[in-house]
């Protein structure tokens, strides 16, 4: 995380904002995409603060949320959790990249497993290394977490209207 | 559909580039985000990298950020303690008596004045003159009232006037010589007159 943090006030790390908007803004346009190619984006966390907000955010958006407990096999072994031929997320989104033990969420590893990209936000005791799409920020006020929630749900909103749009149009 | 299971090598895009590429996923099966991603990557390759649990000497740490008004802070609350009015949060442009003593110092800085200690005092009575009373934190009662520099907080008034309270309960029950009092309840200070 050393590359996205400002500096140390008084041992508070201070992220750096600028490129959180950078990267924030490249994520949300990723995020646009998927939706406008009719993608199933998962939202994901394992914070109990804010699973019922997340929860709803994805069902407000029409897509997906996952904020329990995260079987291991869920991605890996969906064929047989599942059944055969289940169609996999074709985006993963973190909401909280670590799971209640302060560990790094089996799903960020798993999603790089099965190939798909993942866009995070990433706190400053979180590795972003494998995230797709990192975004420097906070996720531990519920102030923060409203805010990306919103965002998140205002994207795929309009990649979706866009789409529609785009079909009544050219009849795709 | 065929995949690679290796997240520890390169990136999700560079196997699933060589995979089509190797002809092992169909351009029919390409996967939605593929085309997004390749028009959009992101500023970093998401590769693999492992977090060193216990930190080697790192070439460029993360700097400490302090400003020059924090010597001016630290000075402030070593003498005066916490100051006499809490932080309002609530309030987005509150200004703290120390933000308010930090600004006067470098107004009298800007003035002229060098010294630091002399810098200190102008600023404290600078302060008292607008009307806010500092209190110097860890001196008792006593010393408090021969220090003439500080004006004398609430509580030794409230002690006076419940030592006055108390004399006069005892003198209406017990009309007797008063014992020799201590030099606090002579002084008269416009809260008790």
């Amino acid at each position: 995380m050393e590359p996205y943090i400002f500096g140390c006030r008084l041992e508070q790390d201070i992220i750096d904002l600028d490129k959180t908007v950078d990267h924030l803004q490249h994520a949300l346009n990723f995020t646009a995409h998927i939706a406008y190619r009719k993608g199933i984006i998962l939202f994901v966390s394992r914070s109990r603060q804010f699973s019922h907000l997340i929860g709803k955010t994805a069902k407000d958006c029409g897509e997906y949320a996952h904020t329990r407990y995260w079987q291991g096999g869920l991605l890996t072994n969906s064929n047989i959790q599942y059944g055969v031929g289940v169609r996999l997320p074709d985006l993963i989104i973190f909401f909280h990249t670590l799971n209640n033990v302060f560990e790094q969420h089996t799903a960020v590893r798993d999603a790089a497993k099965m190939n798909i990209p993942t866009v995070g936000i990433v706190d400053t005791n979180c590795n972003p290394s494998l995230i797709s799409f990192p975004i420097p920020g906070n996720d531990d006020t519920p102030s923060a977490v409203e805010l990306y929630c919103r965002l998140f749900k205002m994207s795929v909103i309009r990649g979706k209207d866009k789409r529609k749009q785009a079909e009544l149009l050219y009849g795709l | 559909m065929a995949g690679s299971r290796l997240e520890k090598i390169g990136t999700v895009f560079t196997r699933v580039q060589n995979l089509l590429r190797a002809g092992v996923i169909k351009e029919s099966e390409k996967p939605i985000w593929f085309d997004v991603y390749a028009a959009f990557p992101p500023q970093r390759e998401p590769v693999y990298q492992k977090q060193r649990k216990y930190q080697v000497k790192i070439a460029d740490p993360i700097p400490e950020i302090f400003y020059r008004e924090d010597k001016i802070r630290a000075q402030f609350y070593a003498v005066y303690g916490n100051g006499p009015r809490a932080f309002e949060l609530n309030r987005p442009n509150f200004i703290s008596v120390c933000q308010r003593f930090v600004e006067k110092y470098q107004e009298l800085e800007k003035l002229g004045d060098t010294d630091e200690d002399r810098l200190f005092e102008e600023t404290g009575k600078a302060l008292l003159a607008e009307g806010i009373i500092l209190r110097k934190k860890g001196i008792s009662g006593q010393a408090q009232q021969h220090s003439s520099q500080v004006t004398e907080g609430i509580d030794p008034i409230l002690q006076m006037k419940l030592k006055d309270m108390l004399k006069e309960m005892q003198e209406e029950q017990h009309p007797v010589d008063n014992p020799p009092e201590s030099s606090e309840s002579h002084q008269k200070t416009p809260a008790t007159e």
